[in-house]
């Protein structure tokens, strides 16, 4: 059997598995009402929407990136940690951020669908069928690839097509290796990281201290994925550092620097376009540039050829041996239904990345901007300003909880409506957990800035002011979609099977979250008066969210 | 829960003309049935007769679109979080949070029941023990077999000591000193205690040693209903064994020797 039966078979696993992703039969979900024969293609069509929406993303970044080129003359006017930086560098320190977003998101989106993928099942159903080795491998590998099709597609073709657009043809040609390289590693990092998640985290015993180790372990996997936002917030201290190792002339440091991944990728469409000399480069530096930008698109390749042929291996092999070990004791310490929705939510965010991340991504942003304020200079203007900007940032990540924590319902739905649990009790639980999340974003950061600008009155009462709309916004959008839950049986499940939902639904809770924000910053007058104002703002929004969501049909299940 | 806290009616559960359809199928048609105090009634049938279909209607995952249930003189459908206190199920398939272990998954179950932490966490033991469960305990449910997740369904549902056990073909993959184990266990659970247990499976052998009444599920209709005898005596079979009977009374008997002839020659 050759490539096409090996892509016809794939197309035929991938709607198994849009299935399983979509309607978690497996789960025991019941098929929604309708005509069972619509069901594939109605699975098949969320998952390419959802695709459409990474994509979509990816493609905005580029357009971003594009957008920042193109403006260049005017910001390296600016300098950036007092250095003034030269056309080239702003160009590779744009490009190496695209770059790095791209695998970043890439990566991370590949942590959400892998489990998925290595659950459904989908690849040792086909083991028994008389399909030669080589067939099925390359079935599991094109499976693999089609996961990512579309978001791979827009990285491959946008970004050279949006950087051509802004520095001309030969740039948009000098990029492409990157972009190869991006994706080869990203799809390469997912598989792997996929895999070891599934193994160690997913897999991890229960009880003990095991909880702690597997967030230590999910942290230390979220950094690099935290990159693509860091990265927004270093960016100008990475243009100093390229701009000061570049202005001082050849040297090891700017030899060591041209050869990290993905900053050879992003100077080339520099040097195309400003000429060789720009980049203040010597014989040495050149060689180096070239044998990092040839290494690392071997590497990429080879990255390729190798999921190719490990997919099939790592997709049939059961990811969890177990092993079991007696236990010497053990009891059970039952809470009240709320507080055991929450600690359900935190115990399975532990064990799924894409959950976890979500967990993870404020309170880390909350350290990387706490500590940002805390190097900047005492007293300063714009420390204050950013400290308030990062409780905001907290404020407005929260509201993207909500679907997250109610996605975690989907994997037990039938059982857990079974149980006398009422949506009231789910929806505290889960609000609870959004807004202790919120909290310990928001003390971090402001923990770490009273440092250098010591005013607690003012950052305390701007937190605790903006915790009323943070409950507000996931009360409402829980709220939606409990009512969702009910009518159409179908909560949304990950970023590949439901991902219009959670953007649909965290419209409403953006603006929730963000109206009292925008009141804090239209009055005019002292902090305390915008606080009080902003207070007064968010407290309205929870007195009409809070009955909308905890007081529809009370006592149901949902 | 003491048995006057049961509810209005003594009857542990009634079905009355209960209909179900997934959108223009049919899965069950007025079926009407009473699960009787300390009785285990089976609910008989081939596959896709309905009988888990009439379960998830009783258990509140499917709404009825005709008819109604009653757990304990409860409407299952207008009171239905009370309903589901006086009920404990074990489903078809494995429905559970398959990133919890199964202490964790307990400890859920245990909280939403709002039962107190020495009653849970002794019951929990005896059953973990009775069920050589307690070397997979802290395991994550994911990577358990079919069996050991049943167990942990089953610990769940007998958790908080239902007066009415919805079980949906439990036995399926238990190994055989787990299946006795619950034969024995629902036997002792339901003897003169007030309680009641609604078993679907479609193994007669079972049945026939556990149920004290069964009910056969036909294409969603209840074909016939009562003791062994009393199905005997109505299909005019003798002392024919339950299989037997069951193939007379749906007529799935017709035809059966031509079609394992013709299995001969596939």
């Amino acid at each position: 059997m050759g490539w096409r039966e090996a892509w016809r078979i794939s197309g035929v696993a991938l709607t198994e598995l849009s299935l399983q992703a979509i309607y978690a039969f497996r789960q025991g979900n019941l098929p929604p009402a309708g005509p069972p024969r619509l069901l594939a293609a109605r699975a098949r069509r969320r998952v390419i929407q959802s695709k459409v929406l990474v994509a979509g993303v990816l493609g905005l970044v580029a357009a971003g990136a594009s957008l920042l080129l193109g403006i260049s003359a005017r910001i390296v006017a600016t300098p950036f940690f007092g250095v003034l930086v030269s056309p080239a560098v702003f160009e590779t320190g744009v490009l190496t951020g695209l770059l790095a977003i791209e695998v970043a998101f890439l990566w991370w989106t590949g942590l959400q669908v892998i489990p998925t993928l290595l659950a459904s099942g989908v690849l040792p159903v086909l083991e028994p069928l008389p399909i030669d080795d080589r067939t099925l491998a390359r079935v599991a590998g094109l499976l693999y690839l089609r996961l990512f099709d579309l978001p791979a597609a827009m990285v491959l073709v946008a970004t050279p097509l949006f950087v051509a657009a802004t520095l001309g043809a030969p740039a948009g040609v000098a990029i492409v290796p990157g972009v190869i390289a991006a994706v080869g590693f990203a799809l390469a990092l997912a598989l792997v990281t996929g895999r070891f998640f599934v193994r160690r985290v997913q897999g991890s015993r229960g009880g003990g201290g095991r909880t702690f180790v597997r967030w230590t372990y999910l942290v230390l996997w979220v950094l690099p994925a935290f990159a693509m936002f860091g990265f927004v917030v270093a960016a100008p201290g990475f243009l100093a550092l390229v701009a000061r190792t570049v202005g001082t002339g050849p040297s090891l440091s700017g030899d060591l620097l041209v050869s990290a991944f993905p900053i050879p990728f992003a100077v080339l469409p520099a040097i195309v376009t400003d000429g060789p000399r720009a980049f203040g480069l010597d014989t040495v530096g050149a060689g180096v540039l070239s044998a990092a930008v040839a290494g690392y698109l071997a590497l990429a390749v080879w990255s390729i050829v190798w999921l190719m042929a490990s997919v099939r291996r790592l997709g049939v092999a059961p990811a969890m041996a177990p092993a079991p070990a007696p236990v010497a004791r053990f009891a059970l310490a039952p809470r009240g239904p709320a507080r055991a929705v929450l600690t359900k939510d935190l115990r399975v965010a532990s064990r799924m990345p894409g959950y976890a991340f979500l967990v993870i991504f404020p309170i880390l942003e909350a350290v990387a901007i706490g500590l940002f304020t805390f190097l900047t200079g005492p007293g300063s203007t714009a420390t204050f300003g950013l400290a308030l900007a990062a409780v905001s940032t907290a404020a407005l990540l929260a509201t993207f909880f909500g679907p997250a924590f109610f996605a975690i319902e989907v994997i037990a739905y039938s059982y857990g409506r079974t149980l006398p649990l009422s949506d009231r009790s789910v929806l505290l639980g889960k609000v609870a957990l959004v807004a202790a999340i919120y909290l310990v974003a928001s003390g971090i950061v402001l923990g770490l800035t009273l440092v250098r600008v010591f005013a607690p009155g003012v950052f305390l009462a701007f937190a605790l002011a903006e915790l009323p709309a943070v409950l507000a916004a996931s009360l409402l959008e829980l709220g939606i979609l409990f009512r969702r839950a009910r009518t159409k049986g179908l909560p949304i499940v990950n970023l590949y099977s439901g991902g219009w939902y959670a953007v649909l639904v965290a419209v409403p809770g953006l603006v929730t979250a963000g109206l009292p924000l925008v009141a804090f910053r239209l009055v005019a007058g002292s902090p305390e008066t915008a606080v009080f104002v902003m207070g007064l703002v968010a407290l309205g929004e929870l007195a009409l969210a809070a009955p909308f969501a905890l007081g529809v049909r009370p006592g149901r299940t949902a | 829960m003491a048995r006057a806290d049961y509810g209005p009616d003594p009857t542990p559960l009634a079905a009355v003309e209960l209909s179900v359809s997934y959108g223009e199928r049919p899965a069950v048609d007025r079926l009407s049935f009473t699960v009787r105090p300390g009785e285990i009634y089976g609910l008989l049938g081939s596959n896709g007769a309905g009988k888990s279909s009439t379960i998830k209607s009783v258990v509140g995952l499917v709404r009825p679109s005709h008819g109604r249930v009653s757990v304990f003189g409860l409407d299952a459908v207008a009171d239905s979080l009370r309903t589901k206190e006086r009920l404990g199920y074990v489903p078809e398939t494995s429905m559970l949070y398959e990133a919890l272990t199964p202490r964790e998954f307990l400890e859920f179950v245990a909280s939403v029941r709002r039962l107190d932490g020495p009653t849970a966490s002794e019951r929990a033991k005896s059953y973990a023990a009775a069920f050589r469960l307690e070397s997979e305990i802290e395991e994550p449910i994911a990577s358990l077999s079919n069996g050991t997740r049943q167990k942990v369904l089953i610990i769940a549902a007998l958790l908080h000591q239902p007066p009415l056990l919805v079980l949906d073909e439990p036995l399926n993959s238990l190994d055989p000193r787990s299946v006795r184990i619950m034969k024995e266990l629902l036997a002792r659970y339901v003897a003169g205690s007030g309680r009641g247990v609604l078993f679907s499976t479609h193994t007669m052998e079972v049945a026939e040693q556990l149920c004290h009444r069964v009910g056969i599920l036909d294409r969603g209709v209840l074909r016939a209903e009562g003791t062994l005898e009393a199905l005997r005596l109505r299909a005019a079979a003798g002392d024919a064994s339950l299989e037997e009977v069951f193939l007379r009374l749906t007529r799935e008997d017709e035809g059966l020797d031509s079609a394992v002839r013709a299995l001969e020659g596939a």
